[in-house]
């Protein structure tokens, strides 16, 4: 499976994507389709559309920092 | 992978903010958005935290923990710890500083001290000294455990802003009240230099410990063990 890095698409490309798959952004944070803001499912903080990970398993939307990938890692497993 | 992507001269969203960033065309996030739902590919905004979060996941040391600890929330936090110590490395102090901030929010203030604990080698120096003195496995497994899940019993972790004179009753308290074989004083940066200011007067206090300094970086660790008296 491939990895996409998006660190150096802009922000209206990411926008663009999360809108392809669903979810919607003021922005800033990734929004939900009730326009909520979309949290990090394992350390619960809202998750920012230039700091985000998007994994399958429906489509989770994290946080990218080590923790939640650690936590993504020992539930789904290493499939990258 | 086909691509149509273009770079963004400054105009959009991201205008003065991510000059010459890759723009994206329609049709390319379309296919990207189909190959996600059909399996093929995954985003992450940097690549790196993935690598850093997966090297720990196979790591030898990790494997090691895992002969001796159960908990699964426990060896995570172990894991992070490791992880601390290789942004420290890497030099990569603001990364660090958030994950710290995120190591707290999910497993509080405890699980902070057990990361830090592992982060700046003290768990592998006292797993060392058990080592010197191992009569069963099983006990060994329970004396890890036992810091662990009891770590503010045997490591006063310093905070930036405490006083000595705070710092110094609480060795004293923590020491009188559990008896342990064990007592670490740990702190970094301007709490290591706390520590270092009060090393002798600590020295002077915790007669029934002999020191062992451990200081690496701004890291400052003063591992005390309790003498046996014939």
């Amino acid at each position: 499976m491939e990895l996409i890095s998006l660190k150096e698409v802009s922000v209206k490309s990411k926008i663009a994507l999360l809108k392809e798959l669903g979810f919607n952004s003021d922005g800033e944070y990734v929004l939900d389709t009730d326009g909520d803001k979309v949290l990090d499912k394992y350390i619960e903080v809202p998750v920012k559309v230039n700091n985000m990970a998007i994994f399958p398993g429906t489509i989770i939307i994290l946080d990218n920092n080590e923790l939640s990938l650690s936590l993504y890692l020992e539930e789904f497993g290493d499939e990258f | 992978m086909s691509s149509e992507p273009i770079k963004d001269l400054g105009e959009g969203i991201g205008k003065g903010v991510i000059k010459g960033a890759l723009e994206w065309g329609e049709s390319f996030i379309k296919n990207l958005a189909n190959r996600f739902k059909e399996n093929e590919v995954r985003f992450i905004e940097d690549k790196n935290t993935l690598e850093i979060a997966k090297e720990q996941y196979n790591s030898g040391e990790l494997q090691i923990y895992k002969h001796y600890i159960d908990d699964k929330n426990k060896l995570m936090i172990l894991r992070m710890g490791l992880v601390l110590r290789k942004l420290e490395r890497l030099g990569e102090r603001d990364r660090k500083q958030k994950l710290r901030e995120d190591i707290m929010k999910k497993y509080e203030i405890k699980g902070l001290h057990i990361a830090q604990f592992v982060e700046n080698g003290v768990l592998n120096r006292y797993i060392g000294i058990l080592l010197d003195d191992i009569s069963s496995i099983e006990k060994f497994k329970d004396r890890i455990n036992e810091i662990i899940n009891n770590i503010e019993k045997y490591v006063l972790f310093v905070k930036t802003g405490d006083s000595e004179r705070f710092v110094l009753e609480s060795c004293l308290r923590i020491t009188t009240s559990n008896l342990s074989m064990i007592f670490i004083v740990s702190g970094m940066s301007s709490a290591a230099e706390i520590i270092r200011k009060i090393e002798r007067r600590l020295t002077e206090l915790l007669k029934d410990y002999e020191l062992e300094r451990m200081s690496k970086g701004d890291n400052e660790n003063l591992f005390f063990k309790r003498i046996l008296r014939k």
